[in-house]
């Protein structure tokens, strides 16, 4: 009923604007990472064509990317500190939603509003909130402390001293890492546990499978989708992230990645390198998407099936 | 604006620290280049025709035991005018780092209307004199930029008949400073020291009676977690390098900085040492006890930061003795895209003026200006700053052929400092 | 807790510990430990940013001791007060400012990015749909050098500041619009529309005033969800940020937080809390108002939930 072209002429605007503004862009970080510095004012001086590619600064970046080089600790560190988050969320999150989904009756509503209400409250707010109550004398301090929960993760290893939550702990960056990026992890998870159809469920119980084997073997592969989503969408831009070992910790031994970024962007003569790694971290995280991508290919093919 | 509002605003010195988001404003670029091509320098090369090591701007690189006289592109405007009036004076600086009613007080006089344009860093700010996408009279400048702009022909050359101030009021070694022989191209504006700062309530040594007092963040165990050093590619590693007694903090000796690198590493298991340039804040919050710190700090603590009145006896600046670590100063030069010339002139004497840059300094700045009559025993006794934070005022006798400074360095030598600091940063 | 002390005769002589443990592992009723997992999330999640407002009305500079209620922090301490603190004031203005221009740009480019990819089937729809899902899952640091290098580097015209700032906002805002608008589209299907032709109404009219009514509610919530994902941007801003006149409320608190916090940087991310959530509030209701009938699924929760997929 609609003219064949209406629909292209809708997508145009949108499309463009983010072939200007999004994928563009990464042409402009290619070409300062494969292009000279201006010997005066040490500003990039990008190259534009690839027959005048300097490929000087990203073969740096990827030499010392290698075991032994400066980027190498802090890449393994950064992945480190994503994989141990994603895990806390999981660990976290999976009882949450699932309880949300197939559980909750009365309060379900409630719940609801809980879940997506830290969505909407600023990322450095919960933060800021956080330092207060982690610091000498907050209330999540005192109680660490009264509770003897602070001895047993110092005895544990996991602090390095009793009672210093901000002396730049990886314990506290990783806490924080969860607390920030939880709400996106959950929703997504939960939706695709909202989605299951009971009758599946049932079915199994019908065949006489026991309460864990029904989970195991019908709700987590039908929750797969909501869990791949759910890491998809904290795990890549954990990958970026800077400011929340800066705030919670500003040690040079909890620092990301995405810091080093911050460094050679901030003066000096070489923003190439600060490109350099932006794009080599694109690329790795677009090597994950893809594997995200097949993944997801894969399942619904399967479920089809 | 109030001073202490400055505390919600990022300082000067913040500014300093995280050199722009936006340093990359290039459109003016090829213009500069083309502009040093027809001077007779070397631009972008580390050596000139005479084998000197020199800076991005192809001139030699001017040390305080190498003094260098920076070549007049043009002639400076003659004496005896009278100031411009009416319309417009703008003035290209910091956010933050002047105060405001000196400006009105200066556009009364004058009858003009002085307006600030704020720059991130001054890296952003000499990219954007480049572009022309700003055209200010006046410009805050720091010495080892100044191989550049003089190269890129962005500050005038200035008569110092119409600046007395300068020889009546300033330091007689900044009169004539050693990177700029004759005060060519510009004027004093600030100067600090870099040294520790601490609270005598929870750090316990004497630091100043240490045989090394750098060595105390090598032997903060006991302040794990609290310790800090500024956030700054140059200061940090200067730092370990005066500790080793290596006075040359301007070397370009890879193995230099490869030592100094890994004695800062050291700090990691010693102290689990942090990075970041809010020692002036943190330090009066009990939020850090032990910190890299500039002079101007820890009078900033006192004048704007203070929880409490008890806390102030508790502060504590220390700096090594005059040639042993480094001293810096900020300045003021006149743009070439001024249409005031005289004026402009005139503001870089009004601000070398006794009362202006007293009161520039304690109501709003504090940062002091190298004004012979800023003594620190006077500020003692005026109460402005309590006894024990004297050492924060720097005098005359700081300066001098023996003093140190980080100066520019060849953009190899930039590379290699900041290569080190990654690998610091990178806290493996 | 009910449920825990409702038998008590029977449970008399066992141990407080005893009868905690029966409750949690009773096999009969709901998985228990599941119940105090996500109420003890629920608690973590939000009782942190509820003690945050709290210390907002501290009568004293303490963010972690407790001196009494006072709104000075609000409106009257002369410097630091939000009423009185010109940053305080520009940096929400901005925020304010980033964040409606953001919707007034973002909402209907997105509106017709949905109605586009969800109906085209042609050469090119699926890299757009593709192109469209990656803004979602890119790091910001990524998209905020990448803007900058744009900015200085190609499209040197534009200056850093609130025009970039806007450029980037809008940049990362389409794709919510997108999920959130598409998903609704889905679930209306075409039948309306077609119900309209056969009635002999014109393909234009047939949009107008049969889907846009219908989509609404959609476009409401999203728009909603855009100011809310604005005012929350920090590292974009940030990066695109050219010193004083563009600072935002985030960036400030991110100064604050590493330097000195104090009850008003609390009271400055409350303000800018109850912001986005009467905004968010808004929209959830106006499409909760125009859903009304269609059955339990159609609510804005299953959109945002939807992110991603």
């Amino acid at each position: 009923m609609y003219p064949r072209w209406l629909w292209p002429a809708f997508a145009i605007p949108g499309v463009v604007w983010l072939l200007i503004l999004f994928l563009l862009p990464f042409y402009a970080v290619i070409g300062v990472a494969f292009g000279n510095i201006d010997p005066i004012l040490q500003t990039p001086i990008p190259a534009w064509n690839p027959i005048n590619w300097n490929t000087g600064w990203v073969a740096h970046v990827l030499n010392e990317l290698t075991p032994g080089g400066v980027y190498w600790d802090v890449f393994l560190r950064t992945i480190r500190y994503v994989a141990l988050s994603l895990g806390g969320c999981i660990l976290i999150g999976y009882p949450v939603a699932y309880y949300i989904a197939r559980h909750a009756s009365r309060t379900k509503s409630l719940l609801l509003i809980l879940l997506v209400l830290p969505f909407w409250i600023s990322y450095l707010m919960r933060m800021l909130a956080w330092i207060n109550l982690l610091a000498p004398g907050g209330y999540a301090a005192r109680f660490l402390s009264f509770t003897h929960i602070s001895d047993l993760l110092y005895h544990m290893g996991l602090l390095s001293q009793p009672n210093n939550y901000l002396g730049g702990e990886s314990f506290t960056v990783i806490f924080a890492l969860i607390y920030g990026y939880i709400p996106y992890f959950i929703l997504p998870l939960y939706a695709s546990l909202d989605r299951i159809d009971r009758s599946h469920l049932e079915a199994a119980r019908d065949l006489g499978a026991s309460p864990f084997r029904a989970f195991w073997h019908v709700t987590l592969p039908l929750s797969k989708t909501g869990l791949l989503g759910g890491a998809v969408l904290i795990v890549l831009p954990m990958f970026g992230d800077y400011y929340t070992p800066n705030i919670v910790s500003g040690a040079p031994t909890t620092s990301m990645i995405g810091n080093q970024i911050d460094l050679y962007f901030h003066g000096g003569p070489q923003p190439t390198i600060g490109a350099a790694i932006t794009i080599i971290l694109s690329a790795f995280l677009v090597v994950l998407m893809g594997y995200y991508m097949w993944t997801i290919h894969k399942s619904s093919k399967e479920l089809v099936a | 604006m109030h001073p202490k509002e400055r505390r919600s605003a990022a300082t000067r010195r913040e500014f300093l620290a995280r050199t722009g988001g936006a340093a990359f404003a290039l459109s003016g670029a090829s213009g500069l280049l083309a502009a040093c091509s027809n001077s007779t320098t070397t631009a972008g090369s580390t050596v000139n025709s005479a084998g000197q090591a020199v800076g991005p701007g192809g001139l030699p690189l001017a040390r305080p035991d190498r003094r260098v006289t920076l070549p007049l592109w043009e002639q400076p405007i003659p004496s005896g005018m009278k100031p411009e009036t009416g319309g417009e004076f703008t003035i290209f600086n910091y956010p933050e780092y002047i105060y405001g009613a000196l400006l009105k007080e200066f556009g009364k006089k004058y009858n003009v209307t002085v307006k600030v344009t704020p720059f991130d860093d001054i890296n952003t700010g000499v990219a954007k004199l480049a572009s022309g996408a700003v055209q200010p009279d006046v410009t805050e400048m720091t010495p080892d930029n100044l191989d550049r702009v003089v190269a890129g022909h962005l500050i005038k050359p200035l008569n110092l008949d119409y600046i007395p101030n300068l020889k009546k009021n300033v330091w007689p070694s900044l009169v004539d400073p050693f990177y700029d022989v004759g005060s060519r191209y510009g004027v004093p504006y600030t100067a600090y020291a870099t040294g520790i700062a601490w609270r005598t309530d929870q750090v316990k040594e004497d630091i100043p009676s240490m045989s090394n007092p750098w060595d105390i963040f090598w032997q903060a165990q006991a302040y794990k977690g609290k310790t800090a050093l500024l956030s700054e590619v140059r200061e940090t590693i200067a730092m370990a390098l005066l500790r080793k007694g290596e006075l040359d903090i301007n070397t370009e000796d890879p193995a230099k900085i490869n030592q100094a690198v890994a004695d800062l590493q050291e700090l990691y298991n010693i102290c689990n040492i942090k990075v970041g340039d809010l020692q002036y804040s943190t330090i009066p919050e009990d939020k850090a006890w032990l910190n890299q710190a500039w002079s101007g700090d820890m009078m900033s603590a006192f004048f704007y930061y203070l929880p409490n009145k008890a806390t102030g006896p508790l502060l504590r600046f220390w700096h090594p003795v005059k040639g042993k670590g480094p001293i810096q100063n900020d300045m003021w030069s006149i743009c070439t895209t001024t249409k005031k010339p005289v004026l402009a002139h005139l503001f870089l004497n009004f601000m070398l003026d006794n009362g202006v840059a007293y009161s520039n300094f304690v109501n709003f700045n504090g940062y002091q200006p190298p004004l012979n009559e800023i003594v620190p025993e006077d500020l003692v006794k005026k109460k402005v700053i309590p006894e024990t934070l004297a050492t924060c005022v720097l005098t005359e006798s700081d300066l001098g052929p023996d003093s140190l400074q980080e100066m520019t360095l060849t953009t190899k030598g930039q590379s290699l400092w900041q290569d080190g600091y990654s690998t610091f940063l990178s806290g493996a | 807790m009910s449920q825990a002390v409702a038998t008590p005769a029977a449970t008399k002589e066992f141990t407080l510990w005893q009868r905690v443990y029966g409750w949690i592992t009773n096999p009969w009723g709901k998985p228990r430990f599941l119940v105090l997992i996500t109420w003890g999330y629920m608690v973590w999640a939000i009782a942190p940013v509820l003690i945050a407002i709290q210390f907002s009305f501290n009568n004293s500079r303490s963010l972690t001791v407790w001196h009494g209620f006072t709104t000075k922090w609000y409106f009257s301490d002369p410097i630091d007060s939000i009423w009185h603190n010109a940053s305080y004031r520009g940096a929400l203005n901005q925020s304010m400012k980033l964040a409606a221009i953001d919707v007034l740009i973002a909402t209907p480019i997105g509106v017709m990015l949905a109605l586009g990819l969800a109906r085209w089937r042609g050469r090119g729809s699926g890299a757009s749909n593709f192109l469209m899902l990656f803004p979602l899952v890119t790091p910001e640091i990524v998209m905020g050098v990448s803007l900058l290098l744009l900015f200085t580097q190609l499209f040197t015209f534009v200056n850093t500041g609130t025009l970039a700032q806007v450029l980037g906002h809008v940049t990362f805002s389409i794709s919510y619009v997108v999920v959130i608008v598409r998903g609704r589209l889905f679930s209306i299907g075409r039948s309306y529309e077609e119900a309209a032709a056969d009635l002999g109404a014109t393909p234009g009219a047939a949009l107008w005033l049969v889907l846009m009514p219908l989509l609404l509610p959609a476009i409401v919530a999203s728009a909603a969800i855009v100011f809310a994902i604005s005012i929350d941007d920090f590292v974009i801003s940030q990066w695109l940020s050219n010193g004083a006149n563009s600072t935002t409320v985030p960036m400030l608190i991110y100064d604050a937080t590493r330097a000195t916090p104090l009850p008003s940087t609390d009271g400055l991310a409350t303000v800018i809390m109850l912001i986005t959530l009467i905004t968010v509030v808004a929209g959830v209701a106006v499409f909760r108002l125009f859903t009304r009938g269609e059955g339990g699924r159609g609510s804005a929760v299953d959109d945002v939930a939807g992110f991603g997929m």
